[in-house]
């Protein structure tokens, strides 16, 4: 188990994290997700010992690794690495990779020369790298190289197993056949998974827990449906689910999008999306109806084929909205008008003769 | 157990002040070595007997051989630097746009004037151009008097031109096609295409070489020394030598002030070209493109091949072959016959003159400690230079680029200046002997051997080294097993530059020499001086031989280093 308490970094002035708290259980899949600079990299260096927190605490299980004062390196912590560039080293082969690590990780157990070359085998076949144990890395593909750094990194069976970006190197093809890899290897080992990204679609395919951050603070922790579906903040909305955000007036448990009479019913949306007077509607959600159709009214601005699905920019008063429909559900042509409405959300007019019916 | 946790602090406490202490003294040992003598310097200059004054500075500049010699330098140093430039970018240009053949071998034959002390190749242009030269034939009124302003702005202009190429030719091959496309479909000339686009575009890296190229002008001593005080014609450079030598510790307080002002000109112009390169990165995120652009007609191409290689030949190649020849005369000045043919000068530096051998046995010495010690510490600053954050370790490399940036007299002065007597009342009796030529090699070619393997560290992705660490490898297992194995070719690469600098140093040296410490340079110089033309050319013969063959060695290595790690 990770605990981590009040932890903070700053940069000279500006903090890069403030106040992240969080326990990460044994065995978890966890993972970090958020845009460019908002802390997730800084928290798994945080993690690995590559720097000092500048307050808070890191506790592996019962032993506190770091705090503003002392940090241990990361030589001395239980954890395996995977880094964006692979880092592999040119000089040595693949087999000399494994080995070095299996030489040198103080947390893994002492091994016979038999052993160790067991092990060798063991972790390459694992990897689907067993034919390549000869190579050096510059006859290695990207996606090899990969398989080389994961085979690095889990070789000692460290407790932690923390890897930073390790797809976002590779093709958009080989990304999709190595999250199911990793997912395979997580079940495996056992060993607890912190795993950071910029890619929703990994973080949600991979993940037992995604961790959302924003500006150094997080925004939300949960599974990934939850994430998806429930989102907290208007960012998590946004980044995960790539909801519009439609402005209005929250009452009670309906709302009415801002310039309608429409009122929409609650099903779900969270305290703080409320507050600010939104309500999130996810691209796939949307519902086009002709113009004559009650709903928000738009024109259709933008119509894109994208092969199981068609993409609309639909541009009501003040705002423009996306939308995404699938390839079976009529297709309209940019120009139309259309009415807007939420799939599976009642609709109605506020009136207050409608609102005394209904209940 | 948060006892425990206490005192384990206060453990780390103490280890971490212990750790800072090396830290510490190399920068106690920095200051010490790399600037304090620059600071000496500049108090000398303000210095008459015992008080703080202007004097020496109104004095000299009142003189009107100071004056004399300011214009000599401005006019060598900006010729040279205009012939440096027409000839370094017109060659860059015909490299990096045309098609023709065996670029791989002219480039060596370019770099070939760079890589031999400018004092040899001046003894071989005057071989070339003297009246037993392959030139000897011609009446005299045609061939050019090298102990002139005139003679001595080709030799630089023809040994610094390699400066203003290297950059050049970088920036011309980084220049992205479609930019020179996007001129041609908006309907530019081929000249307006150079005039608007590449010469603008290719600017920065134009005017840092030709920076390098005025900064290497300004620093040398060997050209004028062997050109122009046999014609009294000074440099800055070699005035100082001449007030130095000549004058003794009377004459230090005027060196100062004229050192002081060369100084001033060298820094000013370091600190622009740094500037400038700076600027220039911007074309250092895109990708050398080695395809010709310019494809000429077959017989254009072959007329101008041969035009290159005549010119190759005759700058790299003829003049030391002249030199070669002048050395296998018995007396200088006969016909080279066969009868006359002899290798008598090579029995005489070799085994008669026993101050030759010696000569070449102090640079070898001088030059493998300078080597090795700046191999050592010069890593290790790399490394904590790479590793650490903020201003105060590129302020440290300012510092430890001072005496390289400074021309070679004036460090040397700088040097004399310090260890004389580095601590009020402490004098070690190092100047004299062959420990302050020491001092000077390590202090001026420290920053090469730094930039060399800064560079290789700036190369290694600084994830491989946490890679390592996340497996539990320590800082010597890291060293060893990781860092060394990688940073070793760039590493070795500077350690060969520094080493072949020192071994060939003239300007320090020869200042800082001593009976029974004489080095290569100093030898030559003096052999020359002494009208001894063909044991200066038997032994500068010797020493480009040598260059050579250790260069040719050096490439091989490199060449099977590369292979390493690519075999499937």
């Amino acid at each position: 188990m990770i605990t981590l308490q009040g932890l903070e970094k700053h940069y000279e002035k500006t903090a890069a994290l403030s106040q992240v708290d969080l326990t990460i259980q044994k065995g978890e899949f966890l993972a970090i997700l958020g845009p460019s600079g908002c802390g997730k990299t800084t928290l798994l260096r945080l993690m690995a010992g590559f720097m000092k927190p500048t307050a808070g605490t890191i506790r592996f299980g019962d032993t506190e690794v770091a705090n503003s004062k002392h940090s241990s390196k990361p030589e001395n912590r239980n954890i395996g690495m995977v880094f964006q560039s692979f880092a592999l080293w040119p000089h040595m082969t693949v087999e000399e990779h494994i080995r070095f690590a299996l030489k040198n990780h103080r947390f893994s157990q002492k091994r016979t020369a038999e052993e160790q070359a067991a092990r060798v085998t063991e972790v390459l076949q694992l990897v689907g790298m067993e034919a390549f144990r000869e190579r050096y890395p510059a006859a290695l593909s990207g996606g090899q190289q990969q398989r080389v750094a994961l085979a690095r990194a889990i070789a000692p069976e460290p407790d932690i197993l923390l890897m930073d970006e390790p797809l976002s190197a590779l093709d958009a093809e080989l990304r999709i056949s190595m999250r199911k890899e990793i997912k395979q290897i997580h079940k495996k080992l056992g060993a607890t998974i912190i795993y950071v990204t910029h890619d929703q679609g990994e973080a949600l395919a991979m993940a037992d827990r995604v961790l959302v951050m924003q500006h150094g603070q997080i925004e939300q922790a949960d599974t990934p449906e939850t994430i998806y579906q429930s989102p907290e903040t208007p960012f998590v909305a946004t980044f995960v689910g790539k909801a519009n955000l439609v402005e209005g007036t929250w009452n009670g448990n309906h709302f009415t999008p801002s310039g309608s009479l429409l009122s929409w019913l609650d099903n779900g949306v969270s305290e703080q999306l409320k507050q600010k007077q939104l309500f999130p509607v996810r691209p796939e959600e949307w519902q086009l109806l002709p113009s004559e159709a009650d709903g928000l009214k738009g024109e259709v601005i933008i119509s894109q084929f994208q092969g199981t699905e068609r993409h609309y920019v639909i541009r009501t008063e003040g705002k423009d909205y996306q939308a995404s429909l699938p390839i079976a559900a009529p297709a309209w042509r940019e120009g139309e008008l259309v009415s807007l409405q939420v799939r599976g959300r009642k609709t109605q007019y506020t009136t207050e003769e409608v609102l005394l019916e209904l209940r | 157990m948060q006892l425990i946790m206490k005192s384990r602090q206060l453990d780390k406490g103490r280890h971490s002040a212990l750790r800072k202490l090396p830290i510490l003294v190399g920068i106690l040992i920095l200051f010490f070595f790399f600037l304090l003598p620059i600071v000496r310097l500049i108090l000398m200059s303000f210095t008459s007997g015992e008080s703080v004054s202007f004097g020496a500075y109104s004095e000299v500049l009142k003189e009107s051989v100071t004056w004399k010699t300011l214009w000599n330098t401005i006019y060598i140093v900006l010729g040279s630097t205009v012939l440096s430039m027409i000839i370094g970018i017109t060659m860059a240009a015909i490299m990096a746009y045309t098609d023709v053949r065996g670029k791989a071998v002219m480039q060596l034959f370019i770099y070939l004037p760079f890589i031999i002390p400018s004092y040899i190749t001046t003894l071989a242009w005057v071989q070339f151009f003297s009246s037993s030269g392959p030139l000897g034939g011609l009446p005299d009124w045609l061939i050019p008097n090298l102990y002139s302003i005139g003679g001595i702005i080709f030799v630089l202009g023809i040994s610094h031109y390699p400066l203003v190429y290297l950059m050049t030719v970088q920036v011309f091959r980084r220049i992205p096609r479609d930019a020179e496309l996007a001129a041609f479909v908006s309907g530019a000339s081929r000249f307006t295409c150079w005039r608007k686009v590449i010469i603008p575009l290719a600017l920065p890296g134009i005017c840092s070489g030709a920076l390098l190229a005025f900064l290497s002008n300004l620093d040398n001593f060997g050209v004028p020394a062997f050109l122009g005080i046999p014609a009294n014609i000074r440099v800055l450079s070699t005035y100082i030598y001449e007030q130095v030598i000549g004058y003794g510790p009377s004459a230090f307080s005027r060196a100062a002030v004229l050192s002081v002002l060369l100084g001033i000109v060298a820094v000013a112009a370091t600190l622009i070209q740094v500037w400038l390169l700076r600027r220039s990165k911007v074309t250092e995120t895109t990708v050398a493109d080695n395809e010709p652009r310019i494809q000429l007609p077959s017989s254009q191409r072959r007329i101008l091949q041969t035009v290159l290689w005549i010119f190759l030949f005759g700058t790299s190649l003829v003049p030391f072959l002249a030199m070669g020849t002048v050395s296998l005369v018995q007396a200088y000045g006969i016909d080279l016959t066969w009868e006359n043919l002899s290798l008598g000068n090579y029995r005489y530096i070799i085994f008669e003159d026993e101050k030759v051998i010696r000569s070449l046995g102090n640079s070898l010495l001088l030059g493998l400690i300078t080597a090795i010690v700046c191999l050592v510490f010069g890593t290790i600053f790399a490394y904590y230079r790479s590793h650490k954050q903020g201003i105060f370790p590129k302020v440290l490399e300012a510092i430890i680029t001072m005496p390289y940036a400074l021309p070679g007299t004036v460090l040397a002065l700088c040097i004399i200046l310090m260890w004389m007597q580095p601590l009020p009342g402490w004098y070690p009796g190092i100047y004299g002997t062959p420990a302050i030529l020491l001092i000077a090699y390590i202090t001026r070619f420290f920053v090469l051997q730094f930039r060399g393997s800064y560079t290789a560290f700036s190369q290694l992705d600084v994830r491989m080294e946490e890679a390592a660490r996340t497996n539990g490898a320590n800082l010597f297992t890291r060293w060893r097993q990781i860092l060394l194995p990688l940073i070793l070719p760039g590493v070795l690469s500077g350690a060969l530059l520094v080493f072949l600098t020192s071994l060939t140093e003239l300007t320090v040296s020869s200042m800082l020499w001593s009976s029974g410490a004489e080095t290569v340079g100093v030898i030559i110089f003096s052999f020359e001086q002494a009208g001894y033309s063909t044991y200066s050319t038997a032994f500068s013969s010797l020493i480009v031989l040598a260059i050579l063959l250790g260069g040719i060695a050096y490439l091989i290595v490199q060449r099977k280093w590369r292979q390493r790690g690519r075999k499937a």
